[in-house]
């Protein structure tokens, strides 16, 4: 059978590798450097399984959503373009889809019913944190912004983002006209801006480890 | 600033549930529509997204499990068996059951060589990929990359699939009836991809229609893409 790629280059994931931005990194993964998927999947697997379970609440269910998420990369790297974001935000929006997706197939969504009052810590954080300190901070800073909404407006915000609900299902769920909910989107995301600009300007802007 | 460069209603109110994916999906499309001649709702969208791109990290973390580490890069060095085998480990729920492609699919494991020949020259491992664009009902974009071994649709700016549906691919030899080839949707920035595996001699079609979740055994809409080969 012919190889996947036009090349495949098999080689060992040293320091120059892991030096590189993300987005250096999808040209090599395009070229079939599966040791450049390594790196790009070891930078950001842990973000894809964190939201996928976030999302579904089920850890079986988010392996196999990261899985194809990733694989879809390996196999679409070339459709990766800069210009509409990060590598990090990229997967992480594709991981997001595939578990919508999931909901929208299943019946029964276990892991859809997002309670906006404690949402932003639903999962528990076990043992297995990883010991990436900017990683963290990085996480604290959103958590924080969050929490300091209004609570109507952070609860559309995780209904919308990690339940996957439209904004007529969440004013049916909260018996609220829809262009409330609307606007209590709009509020969120405007004080979120504000809060989190300079974060916000580095995740899309930058590539590098997550 | 051109009057077109101005809301001529409350637009605003949709950018925030467009960025969150939040709009139902015919006012997806409206939306995107309206984007198109409106530099304020543009500029807010584009803030917006920076601001939606940083909410999955509020996710408490947890460590990927290194099972899932070894299944994927498992995946990624095994030279593809056959054109359906990379999809070995996938997800129960994003393919179709065997039972449910048609026959010319059924038998398709070995055909890839047959494939590049018919295709139009591809040989070795260097054959380049030949790009079909196909024609879109809306907005969107959408392209047909066949190479050797691996095919795939590929859109970009396309909307989500109504409510309780996803995009479902078709593939038709001639007049015969379109078979299923597998199914997909799409980012919250319109992207996505889809192998079409299988043999594609004497296919002269390749079509996109929504369908109910899971699939439909027969395309019960009309496409929205279509690419001929």
């Amino acid at each position: 059978m012919p190889p996947r790629r036009p090349t495949i280059r098999f080689r060992q994931a040293g320091p120059d590798l892991r030096d590189l931005a993300d987005e250096d990194l999808m040209a090599s993964v395009y070229e079939g450097d599966s040791h450049a998927f390594e790196v790009v999947f070891d930078r950001h697997a842990d973000a894809a399984f964190s939201l996928a379970y976030r999302m579904c609440g089920r850890r079986g269910m988010a392996e196999d959503i990261v899985q194809e998420a990733f694989l879809s990369l390996w196999r679409s790297g070339a459709h990766y373009d800069r210009a509409r974001g990060s590598v990090r935000s990229w997967i992480l929006g594709v991981v997001r889809n595939r578990t919508i997706d999931v909901f929208r197939r299943d019946t029964v969504h276990a892991g859809r019913d997002v309670n906006a009052e404690d949402a932003v810590e639903r999962m528990p954080s076990g043992d297995d944190v990883p010991a990436d300190a900017e990683r963290r901070s990085t996480a604290v800073e959103v958590r924080a912004a969050l929490v300091q909404l209004p609570a109507d407006q952070r609860q559309v915000v995780e209904l919308a983002y990690f339940g996957g609900f439209s904004h007529s299902q969440i004013a049916e769920m909260l018996n609220l006209p829809a262009g409330t909910v609307k606007g209590r989107m709009r509020l969120a995301l405007t004080k979120l801006r504000v809060s989190l600009e300079p974060l916000a300007g580095a995740a899309t802007l930058s590539g590098g480890t997550a | 600033v051109s009057p077109t460069d101005l809301p001529d209603h409350d637009c605003g109110a949709d950018v925030a549930a467009y960025a969150l994916g939040a709009l139902e999906p015919d006012e997806a499309n409206a939306f995107a529509v309206h984007l198109k001649t409106c530099a304020v709702c543009r500029d807010e969208l584009a803030a917006f997204r920076g601001v939606v791109d940083v909410l999955p990290l509020s996710a408490p973390a947890h460590r990927a499990p290194r099972s899932l580490r070894r299944r994927v890069l498992r995946e990624v060095r095994s030279p593809r068996r056959d054109p359906q085998g990379a999809g070995a480990n996938r997800p129960r729920t994003w393919r179709l059951p065997a039972s449910r492609l048609g026959p010319a699919l059924a038998g398709a494991a070995a055909a890839v060589v047959l494939l590049i020949a018919v295709l139009g020259g591809f040989s070795g491992s260097a054959a380049p990929v030949r790009t079909i664009h196909a024609q879109v009902t809306g907005p969107g974009e959408a392209n047909l990359r066949l190479s050797s071994g691996h095919n795939e649709l590929v859109v970009s700016h396309l909307p989500p699939p109504p409510a309780g549906e996803i995009y479902e691919v078709w593939v038709r030899h001639g007049q015969s009836s379109p078979v299923p080839s597998g199914l997909f949707s799409v980012t919250s920035s319109g992207s996505g991809d889809v192998d079409v595996p299988g043999d594609l001699r004497g296919v002269t079609r390749v079509m996109v229609t929504p369908e109910p979740s899971g699939g439909s055994p027969h395309p019960t809409h009309a496409p929205i893409i279509s690419a001929s080969i």
